[in-house]
């Protein structure tokens, strides 16, 4: 069923334990390093396993496929029964398999499925993986002088010790100073000293402390019981002392990566911006492995970095890095980063594609040691995840928005389809009646004229309202700030209103001292002039009040009427987009006061509305008074003419 | 005399249609052309009293055209432009137009606008040695200004501001022309300067000075004087 392609596989015994990662990772590497294709198997013996288990089996299956693993399930009443099948039937070199963590010792002496394995007289390599250390750790201290030194001490203090005890029946008691004194030496400098240490104590012992002194005298059979017995129980001290201290150091390194993912992770989910991912993980990359980090994102022909100090030029084209990135993702060793130059990257890939490239540039003279590869890769995954879910978050601001741009063309087009119709039918009959046969009498056709002009006026009104809308929004219109007296574009406003409509009953209240304010002409005009339409409007006939008044950094404008107000609940909405307030009956199509809204914003302002003491309502805007106000001229007559920079 | 010659340059025939009997019937001769360069070469053969020029045409910038015109014309040209588009206003009036109409506009202001630039050319210069006007009297030859009868104390600035507006009696003037003119070359970039000395002429002269009648403000692009004037 399997037919080897070039070269024969290799096999990955999988479980449902965590060193299944590891031992993924192996058989990846090592299939890599040979080509050879690898096959991730596990065996089922016969429903053993619970069905969280299985769940686990399949999670590392899935992770084995990922790597380009084949994966395959047997069935047999022992794991060594299938796994001698499976590797006779694919004829693999090699079976990548681990050592069960919970084993006693005394299982490995012959008992472990490697061992079975072997006296099944397999045609290949068996490669185990010790899960007590990580398989690219080699830790063999040499002979060092300290530790030498240290040796001779402590046999020195224990002898000394044993010394000490009186003679006759005193083994009990030396015994345990230098089982103490080997366990220590074994335990600080290694094995190899222990031993050392062991062979040179029943050497001491003998030739000391027992009688006859200063003589050899290993004929002695309790000598000889003592020499076996204290070899034995320090061998086995020291076994179960070192495998508990990498036991510990190992809990203590994957405690640190646990909780130095947690802060990131947690850091990330706090940001908003790419940028603020890239200097979170910037920080995060150079605490936990000094080293420093940027985030490089394609852009064209070139990248763009963040945090943004490093120099672009440096850096291979995206067209060339990003192919080598995904390749040696899937090909490649799984934890590796892949150099370039003096740094390395790693393809930050979410789930669908990948959202940029994290480069690391370890600090001088310290290369990133292997083991922490594992714990970077799982830095960039976070890192891509977070970049993944902003990207989301865009997208899904973008569709919302569009929804809403949607929303509105077609509460314009309903509402202006209406408003638009009415001034039409009525200019269209107006001009069709006029020219019907017949004399028209003199009122009635200025009447009908008047009308068409009024009409007419009035689309043009709704029309300018609702391009300006549109332009302010889309930023089209840019606010052109000058600074001016705030008299002036009061003063164009009520002109521009009166010379149509003729005196009206507006009170202003502009105090003489008011600063120059830096605003666009225009477009307050236009806020003020819809303010004072609008209180028209509502409050018809009745007096309205135009008032100004100025703080550090803000000058104020007040609108205010004595109609029948805006009820508390729609003083925010009398802002929005078509709104009117229910009942109001004829009247504009609620761009006016959004057209306000806007402008004042662009202005960097703000607008409200509120309820007036005495009854009315009352419209606010505030404009700041921001940036240097430029030089006032110095008195009338000392302005040099032509010299006035 | 003859009756003033207007060439009309609007590609829009609807507002041809309109522009067409609404000065013919004020006994104007008018010529209408639809496109730049049609305008250009009726312009030329013709020598039109004033152009009404649209600055949007299908063939040509109308800045192009107003520049074309003015590098062998003196003769007054309005500018038909649409609402928001204050810089082409200014760019136009600073190239040598003399006025301009947003559209839409109705016939008084246009008739209105024709009028005041036909009488600035009859009288190249030449401004009226007394005007007055609601209250208002400004008398140039003896340099004296009286708001009801009063007599107002103006300083040489303020005077010389109320002087180059009157010269342009009805007609827009930009920021620029107005600094260049008060406070000579260099001044442009003082507009500020310029408003709050407007601010005072109108403290002075007018009755109310937020809601000017004589000194009216023309957002983002300057001021215009209206006083009535005899003609009128």
């Amino acid at each position: 069923m399997v037919t080897p392609p070039l070269a024969r596989p290799i096999l990955v015994a999988l479980s449902s334990e965590a060193q299944s990662l590891r031992l993924i990772h192996a058989g990846c590497r090592l299939a890599r390093d040979r080509s050879a294709p690898w096959i991730g198997v596990y065996v089922d013996t016969e429903g053993r396993r619970g069905t969280e288990d299985a769940e686990q089996v399949q999670v590392w299956m899935q992770e084995a496929q990922r790597l380009g693993a084949e994966v395959q399930t047997v069935e047999a009443p022992t794991l060594a029964q299938g796994l001698a099948d499976l590797t006779r039937r694919t004829r693999a070199q090699a079976l990548v398999m681990g050592r069960s963590r919970d084993r006693w010792p005394w299982a490995r002496l012959g008992h472990s499925t490697a061992d079975e394995l072997q006296r099944r007289g397999l045609d290949t390599e068996i490669v185990i993986l010790d899960d007590r250390t990580a398989p690219l750790e080699k830790d063999i201290p040499g002979i060092r002088l300290s530790a030498m030194v240290g040796t001779f001490l402590v046999l020195a203090v224990c002898t000394g010790l044993a010394w000490l005890v009186p003679r006759e029946g005193n083994l009990s008691l030396v015994l345990p100073v230098y089982l103490l004194g080997v366990t220590l030496i074994a335990h600080r400098w290694g094995s190899a000293f222990g031993i050392l240490a062991s062979a040179l104590s029943v050497l001491l012992y003998n030739f000391l402390l027992e009688t006859p002194r200063f003589r050899l005298a290993a004929y002695h059979w309790p000598n000889l019981l003592f020499f076996l017995l204290m070899l034995l129980a320090a061998q086995l001290m020291i076994g179960l002392l070192r495998r508990l201290r990498d036991q510990a150091k190992e809990v203590r390194r994957r405690e640190l990566h646990t909780a130095s993912l947690y802060l990131l992770g947690r850091a990330l989910a706090r940001n908003l911006g790419p940028d603020d991912v890239a200097a979170t993980a910037a920080e995060h990359i150079r605490r936990v492995f000094k080293a420093r980090a940027w985030l490089l994102f394609p852009e064209g022909a070139g990248w763009i970095t963040r945090p943004a100090d490093l120099d672009v030029a440096t850096l291979p084209a995206p067209d060339f890095l990003l192919p080598r990135l995904v390749l040696g993702e899937q090909v490649g060793d799984p934890l590796e980063p892949v150099p370039v130059g003096d740094s390395l990257c790693l393809s930050l890939t979410g789930t669908d594609q990948s959202e940029g490239v994290l480069r690391i540039l370890p600090g001088a003279g310290e290369p990133l040691h292997p083991r922490t590869w594992e714990l970077l890769k799982a830095f960039a995954v976070q890192i891509a995840l977070a970049l993944e879910r902003l990207r989301w978050l865009e997208e899904a601001r973008k569709a919302q928005l569009e929804r809403a741009t949607e929303r509105m063309r077609s509460t314009l087009l309903g509402a202006i389809g209406h408003d638009l119709r009415t001034p039409l039918a009525a200019i269209h009959g107006a001009a069709s009646s006029l020219l019907l046969p017949g004399d028209v009498h003199d009122a009635t056709r200025r009447d009908l004229l008047t009308m068409i002009q009024e009409e007419s006026d009035r689309l043009a009104h709704l029309l300018g309202n609702i391009l300006d809308l549109t332009r302010l929004e889309s930023g089209a219109i840019q606010v052109q700030k000058e600074w001016q007296p705030l008299e002036e574009v009061v003063g164009s406003a009520l002109g521009r209103m009166e010379r149509r409509q003729g005196v009206l009953p507006i009170r202003v209240d502009l105090p003489e001292a008011l600063p120059l304010v830096p605003l666009d002409a225009v477009l307050i005009e236009q806020v003020l002039i819809n303010l004072l339409t609008n209180a028209q409007r509502h409050a018809p006939g009745l007096d309205l009040d135009l008032r100004a008044w100025h703080e550090p950094g803000w000058v104020h404008l007040e609108v205010a009427d004595r109609g029948p107000g805006i009820p508390a609940e729609f003083q925010d909405r009398v802002f929005d987009k078509f709104f009117r307030l229910p009942g109001s009956g004829e009247g504009g199509v609620g761009l006016g006061l959004a057209i306000c809204r806007a402008i004042v914003q662009a202005h960097g302002g703000r607008i409200h509305a509120e309820g007036r003491p005495g009854g009315g309502s009352s419209f606010r805007f505030a404009l700041p008074l921001d940036g240097t106000p430029p030089a006032p001229p110095e008195g009338a007559e000392s302005i040099p003419h032509g010299g006035t920079r | 005399m003859n009756q003033p010659l207007i060439l009309i340059i609007e590609d829009e025939e609807a507002l041809r249609r309109f522009l067409i009997p609404t000065l013919s019937g004020q006994r104007y001769q008018v010529l209408s052309a639809a496109t730049a360069t049609e305008g250009l070469a009726m312009a030329r053969s013709h020598n039109p009293d004033l152009v009404l020029l649209d600055l949007g045409l299908p063939d040509r910038d109308g800045m192009g055209v107003l520049k074309e015109l003015r590098s062998w014309s003196r003769k007054p040209v309005v500018i038909l432009s649409a609402r928001n588009q204050e810089r082409d206003k200014v760019r136009a009036l600073d190239q040598g137009a003399d006025d301009y109409l947003a559209k839409p506009f109705g016939a008084a202001e246009l008739l209105a606008r024709i009028r005041v630039a036909l009488r600035h050319t009859l009288q190249t210069d030449v401004a009226e040695p007394l005007l007055r006007s609601g209250g208002l009297s400004i008398d140039l030859e003896r340099r004296e200004v009286s708001l009801d009868g009063r007599i107002v104390k103006l300083t040489a600035l303020e005077y010389r501001l109320l002087e180059a507006l009157v010269r342009r009696n009805g007609k827009v003037a930009t920021h620029r022309q107005l600094l260049a003119e008060v406070w000579g070359p260099g001044g442009e970039g003082n507009t500020h300067y310029l408003r709050i000395y407007m601010a005072m002429l109108r403290k002075k002269l007018e009755a109310d000075p937020t809601r000017p009648k004589h000194f009216i403000t023309e957002p983002n692009v300057g001021y215009r004087l209206n006083l009535e004037t005899p003609g009128d």
